[in-house]
């Protein structure tokens, strides 16, 4: 799971990231509107942060700019602001949820993960794929009720194929949801961590569609 | 010593009622004077009348001639006190009213006073012939007056003339009684006093209705200024009188610098509060990676600080006259879009909101406090409820009554006092009612609401608030 952080207070930005990097989220901070803008319109993220008063572009507008192009991705407004309008107004521009600062760190975490289930059409918290389960809220991932212990690439690659389960995922956006804007992808090639990952959860419940990408499947 | 009252009608009351006496006072003398002046010129009339023919027994020699010396009535009567006494060098001449007394003269008789300007050089004795002749044009302006007693002591009045002869100089005197002049002034002073202490009266009364009239406008500004101090008007709308428009002025650029200021000061509180909620999250943040805070002391001081901010940011926004200029507000509209918001917030709480307002129901109050209001009730009843929240709006009388219900645990009679008595008690209750009331029922009040609560037909929380209604046009 990707995540994009508009933040202009430095210091709270990397305490967000740090805390969002120890439950697996691979993190891209922007630091003003007018860089975070431009990252939602041309990066892939399953999930945005995005602060309201920013230099250079209002968070607001930002977020009005991303649903006039049809970028659909799940927003969370948080912001230093808590009156109702102001609420109000975020969730009229298109937002899906808004947390007030300052706020505990499990809650950002709890909500990020349900934005990103909804937003990948599971209603339900817990989304069973075979013998492996997913517990969304929590992140947490078991194969025949036992605990899966994944390392964060792993984490991101079967969180993203379990969103999607049963469906072909590319690979280019496999890609994107894994890495950081800046990772060094080679020493992490997608491949090895399929790899370890087909070692762990049993190799017939990813599928490798040629020319495509791959695929989560019960069966196999 | 004050020698003027506080009150600006006592002032004016003052020193108009010290000029109206004044003024009155000198009209009494002035017309008194011009009267008694009036009165004593016919008296001196007739004494003159009786002079000039007295005069033609006076020969030019200073001889006396009795016959000449007729007695015109009432001078011919003993008991008129009218009488006349030629005094020539030769021998006097009486009228028949004295018989063969003197005439009493007041000792000073022969010498006039000096003020006596009618007849001022009367007595000097002329050196040469030029003044004589100057002397004789003075006699030809008349006789002069003098006042005295006779010797029963009644007042009198003289006329004296000094007609000057071969042989000397031969003096006529006139005297009637004072009290012929007295009587017709008596007379005409007691409709006189009547009439000014009438006039008086008037222009008292002229001056009360001035008065009230004048200070009309300043009662007005009062009611103004009150109206503005209670929120209902935002500035003192005066065009005249012309004389106040100044102070108008004045007035309201002085509320206007009062409302920047609380502006600006609110905005201050405002922004120290969202200044310091950001490094307040990243101190939170960093307590929890870098494990620093074990037995969560920090982090009970870092709630208690958090509590602080939304407490004062809250009650600095719920105390905010600013949005004085109400503005109508569609209810269906706002609670239809905190309902939306409130529902993505708590998506994964499964809540079934039914908003049962008309389209037309409106009230009169500013945005942001409404959404601030409903906003805390709805927030409250969506945490609160089991899967049904339930508003609806309805008309009572100038008010629309929004009902919140939800079917969650509700509260104590005991825990609904004390929200309602000292909400800040409840604030401390993460997850309670408490704080959210609180603000709403400030805001509901500020803006001439109320709030009150009590037990769902649902089973849990039922929020009832009061709002001024206004009929959507």
């Amino acid at each position: 799971m990707r995540v994009l952080l508009v933040e202009d207070d430095a210091a709270l930005a990397d305490a967000v990231a740090r805390a969002l990097r120890a439950e697996n989220f691979a993190v891209d901070i922007a630091e003003n509107g007018e860089d975070g803008g431009h990252l939602g319109e041309t990066e892939a993220y399953d999930v945005a942060i995005l602060d309201l008063g920013l230099p250079k572009r209002d968070g607001l507008s930002v977020l009005a700019q991303w649903r006039a192009l049809g970028r659909d991705l799940p927003v969370l407004i948080l912001t230093a602001r808590d009156a109702w309008s102001e609420k109000v107004s975020g969730f009229k521009a298109g937002a899906d949820d808004y947390l007030v600062k300052p706020f505990r760190v499990e809650e950002l975490v709890m909500r990020l993960r349900a934005l990103v289930r909804r937003a990948a059409g599971h209603a339900a918290s817990v989304i069973q794929c075979g013998p492996i389960s997913f517990e969304a809220q929590t992140g947490q991932f078991q194969l025949d009720g036992l605990p899966l212990k994944l390392t964060a690439f792993e984490w991101r690659v079967l969180s993203c194929l379990m969103l999607r389960k049963e469906a072909v995922v590319e690979r280019l956006a496999l890609l994107e949801r894994v890495y950081e804007g800046d990772a060094d992808v080679d020493s992490n090639s997608l491949e090895v961590i399929i790899g370890r990952l087909r070692r762990k959860i049993g190799a017939r419940h990813i599928d490798t569609v040629r020319g495509l990408g791959y695929r989560l499947t019960a069966a196999g | 010593m004050r020698l003027l009252p506080r009150s600006l009608t006592g002032r004016l009351m003052v020193t108009a009622a010290i000029a109206i006496t004044i003024a009155l006072l000198g009209a009494a003398l002035a017309i008194g004077h011009v009267l008694e002046r009036f009165v004593i010129h016919g008296l001196d009339d007739r004494l003159d009348a009786q002079i000039a023919v007295v005069a033609r027994a006076v020969g030019p020699d200073g001889s006396l001639d009795p016959a000449l010396a007729t007695d015109l009535p009432p001078f011919d009567d003993a008991g008129s006190g009218w009488a006349w006494e030629v005094i020539g060098q030769g021998g006097r001449l009486r009228s028949a009213s004295l018989g063969t007394a003197d005439l009493p003269l007041p000792p000073d008789w022969d010498n006039p006073r000096p003020w006596d300007r009618e007849t001022p050089r009367n007595r000097e004795t002329p050196p040469d012939g030029g003044r004589r002749h100057h002397h004789r044009d003075d006699d030809r302006t008349g006789p002069r007056p003098l006042d005295g007693v006779d010797r029963s002591g009644r007042p009198i009045h003289y006329r004296i003339v000094s007609l000057p002869t071969a042989t000397g100089v031969a003096t006529i005197v006139a005297a009637g009684p004072r009290s012929i002049v007295e009587r017709p002034l008596r007379a005409a002073m007691t409709p006189l006093l009547v009439s000014l202490l009438l006039l008086g009266l008037f222009l008292s009364l002229a001056l009360i209705v001035q008065l009230r009239i004048g200070l009309r406008p300043l009662n007005r500004l009062t009611r103004l200024l009150v109206a503005v101090r209670e929120g209902d008007l935002r500035h003192v709308a005066v065009d005249e009188p012309t004389e106040l428009l100044p102070l108008v002025e004045a007035l309201n650029a002085l509320i206007a610098a009062n409302e920047d200021a609380l502006a600006r000061a609110r905005g201050h509180v405002a922004n120290l509060a969202h200044g310091l909620k950001t490094p307040l999250a990243t101190l939170r943040l960093d307590l929890d990676a870098l494990r620093l805070d074990p037995d969560g002391r920090l982090d009970a001081q870092m709630a208690r600080m958090e509590g602080q901010i939304r407490h004062h940011l809250g009650r600095a926004r719920a105390a905010d006259p600013g949005g004085t200029a109400e503005a109508v507000v569609m209810l269906r509209a706002c609670l239809e879009d905190l309902a939306q918001a409130i529902g993505r917030i708590h998506a994964d709480r499964h809540v079934d909101a039914r908003i049962e307002v008309a389209d037309t129901a409106a009230v009169r109050c500013d945005p942001q406090d409404l959404d601030e209001l409903l906003g805390n009730l709805l927030d409250n009843a969506w945490r609160m409820a089991g899967s049904a929240v339930h508003v609806t709006a309805r008309d009572a009388g100038r008010h629309v009554c929004v009902t919140i219900a939800d079917d969650g645990p509700g509260m104590s009679e005991q825990d609904m006092e004390e929200a309602m008595v000292e909400g800040r008690r409840l604030d401390e209750r993460e997850g309670g009612h408490g704080y959210g009331l609180a603000i709403s029922r400030e805001l509901a009040e500020l803006h001439g609401g109320s709030l009150a609560l009590a037990r769902s037909a649902l089973g849990g929380l039922e929020v009832r608030v009061r709002l001024p209604k206004v009929l959507a046009p």
